[in-house]
């Protein structure tokens, strides 16, 4: 029987996580991907061991969602799982509040694959990875490989931090000023809509090393180089369509909060930036793309410009007036900014996960990691970059038919010299372009 | 190992098309692929069912017992007419709509379609022991529940089975009424003992037509059909 202050454990929902579950529909969940491939078949049975002995260190990744009165929060959950299952051909898919015993977490398994997925209310992609690797360190455990903590691989039999569970925007939302965000319509792929439970994958894998010695010829990092490929390839996708009118093009890019203000929390602590390029102003060559990108991220990836956006985002909640209404009221204003302002302020979603380091022995069973940005909540593509040792993974996840942004973004990067191989699940005899 | 000819990217063994342009993979040479694991698997995954089991007996429970207090004021207080008739017809109907909602989700939405008319012809038939005669009943109502129930379940089959997109939705709720209004005043001409023709909803059929027709040439048109979409997508 647990005693009184042990069952009363909750807790608030960070400032990003707070938007999440708010957009959540039938047919949408923010829901994102974390993959390792292992070099051996993963028994399912060690894996549900590895699952149930690793993920009691993250109370925050196995707790479910409730409704209060005026914000959400989340719960302690006692039910049993979660379980793992057999990977399947659409990842990402919705993820119902009250069912799979309420957990907002998925484990799945496929070949060498372990596969973990997490609504992006329980924490980011760096949270994830803690989980990831933790789980995947304790199953090589479990076969008989003897594995170091350290890393992103933590101590299963250590209690978890205050720090680990903060959220820790509030900690450094303290700029005396709120900056603007920036709010312009821009252009989105528009594509015909694929039935609901797709979702079309295109990964690009690729050398490291190659990779970091074209970005270097453009004088830029691996981040910017792949992120002017995207903007390139929006820009020749709205170059090609019909249109009107051109309109700025747009990536939405998540930077990771944690490199300026030291935090060691699992949860959400990320910001959202968003480089662009207007083609209203001329024809941009691909160096002149690269050398704006470039200029950008120098000038805004700096810990005074995201202290002042967190502070701009923090400033709704810590508002008296905004706190007091109702949930549901709350909801509907969110999903309304969200859909007409918030949305429509990017063309695609970018993030780079970066070099994934894990500890020295662990190194031997690691082939590559994955990560999927998931389903975009309106019809475009959202690209994640991660990579390990010498392999650089490009994945591509959409809702739409048309695969136009991926191949001018693949064909890019041939045309600069880099080796790229493609692996889908798209069925394309089904599919007309 | 194969290279798409277009976009210059080496495609993984399991794939015979381009993802990135559809283009076939034609390699001669290439061995039969035997890899026992290709990189995704086939099977599609279903977004799990939220039980309402909790909530399907409460609601189970309310109607029932509005039903059965309902029928026993009817005989032991106000027992002028069978009015608890129409209560518990109410509640049946209520019941009936909610079964793939929180009784049975799994139920198969043409059979749910199918429960829900065959719920209402018989709440219409109840009304029959509150009425003199039976004769509007098998003339009128049932003919045109039966009628109500069919094309709903067509447009459910159209709508489900068909690719679906705001121009076919409405193709099918233009035929839809046309063949609803034509199916009634006929109905309604034939209880009349005035044989089979048709007035106003004449009208109603001619207006559809022209709408159906040009529907179906923008559905069979692709230039203008994407023309027409990009004119008016919201």
């Amino acid at each position: 029987m647990k005693n009184k202050s042990e069952r009363k454990i909750w807790y608030k929902l960070d400032l990003s996580a707070i938007v999440y579950p708010t957009l959540q529909r039938r047919d949408f969940s923010s829901v994102y991907r974390l993959s390792v491939v292992l070099k051996e078949a993963v028994d399912p049975k060690v894996l549900q061991q590895a699952a149930d002995l690793a993920l009691k260190r993250f109370p925050t990744y196995i707790a479910s969602i409730r409704k209060g009165l005026f914000w959400r929060y989340l719960e302690p959950n006692e039910r049993p799982g979660p379980f793992v299952q057999p990977d399947i051909k659409n990842p990402c898919m919705p993820m119902n509040f009250k069912s799979n015993n309420r957990y907002l977490l998925r484990i799945y398994y496929y070949g060498n694959r372990i596969s973990l997925e997490a609504h992006h209310c329980l924490g980011d992609g760096t949270g994830g990875m803690y989980v990831l690797q933790t789980l995947t360190a304790v199953y090589l455990r479990l076969t008989g490989h003897p594995v170091s903590n350290g890393g992103f691989v933590l101590d299963i039999d250590e209690k978890p931090s205050e720090e680990e569970l903060e959220d820790a925007y509030m900690r450094y939302a303290n700029a005396k000023v709120c900056p603007k965000r920036p709010a312009e319509k821009t252009y989105r792929v528009r594509g015909t809509r694929e039935p609901f439970y797709t979702l079309n994958i295109i990964d690009g894998i690729m050398p490291v090393r190659q990779v970091r010695e074209v970005a270097g010829k453009y004088g830029a990092t691996i981040t910017e180089y792949l992120n002017a490929a995207l903007l390139s390839a929006l820009l020749e996708k709205q170059e090609k369509d019909w249109h009107i009118r051109l309109r700025p093009v747009r990536i939405a890019m998540p930077v990771n909060l944690r490199r300026f203000f030291p935090s060691e929390t699992l949860r959400n602590f990320i910001t959202m930036i968003y480089p662009s390029i207007d083609p209203r102003l001329g024809n941009w060559s691909f160096e002149e793309i690269i050398r704006h990108v470039h200029n950008y991220m120098n000038y805004y990836i700096n810990e005074k410009f995201l202290r002042g956006d967190i502070t701009t985002n923090a400033s709704t909640q810590r508002n008296p007036f905004i706190r007091v209404v109702p949930l549901f009221i709350k909801d509907f204003v969110v999903r309304q900014f969200y859909t007409r302002v918030q949305d429509r302020n990017s063309s695609a979603g970018l993030t780079n996960m970066g070099a994934v380091k894990v500890p020295e022995d662990m190194k031997p069973f690691i082939e590559r990691f994955d990560i999927y940005m998931g389903q975009p909540f309106s019809s475009r593509t959202n690209c994640a970059i991660i990579s390990f040792g010498d392999i650089l993974t490009v994945n591509f996840a959409s809702s739409i038919v048309e695969a136009d942004v991926e191949r001018y973004f693949f064909r890019r990067l041939v045309k600069d010299g880099i080796h790229v191989r493609i692996e889908s699940n798209r069925d394309l005899e089904q599919e007309q372009f | 190992m194969s290279y798409c000819v277009n976009c210059g990217v080496e495609l993984d063994v399991s794939l015979e098309t381009c993802p990135l342009c559809n283009t076939p993979v034609i390699n001669p040479n290439e061995i039969p692929y035997t890899r026992s694991t290709v990189p995704f698997p086939k099977e599609k995954g279903q977004v799990e069912v939220v039980k309402r089991k909790d909530l399907g007996i409460l609601l189970t429970i309310v109607l029932v017992t509005t039903a059965v207090t309902c029928g026993l004021l009817n005989v032991l207080v106000f027992n002028g007419n069978l009015w608890s008739v129409l209560v518990a017809g109410v509640c049946m109907i209520l019941w009936v709509l909610c079964i793939p909602f929180v009784i049975y989700p799994a139920l198969n939405v043409y059979a749910a379609l199918l429960f829900d008319g065959l719920s209402v012809g018989l709440y219409l038939h109840m009304i029959t022991f509150l009425t003199e005669s039976e004769g509007w009943y098998w003339g009128l109502a049932l003919p045109i529940t039966v009628l109500v129930t069919v094309l709903i379940e067509l447009f459910a089959l159209g709508i489900r089975k068909i690719p679906r997109s705001f121009l076919t939705t409405t193709l099918f709720v233009f035929i839809g009424t046309a063949v609803l209004c034509v199916g009634i005043e006929l109905l309604i001409h034939r209880y009349q003992g005035n044989g089979l023709r048709l007035s106003w909803s004449a009208v109603v059929l001619t207006v559809c037509v022209i709408i159906i027709i040009l529907l179906a040439t923008l559905l069979s048109r692709r230039r203008l059909r994407d023309a027409v979409r990009r004119r008016l997508h919201f």
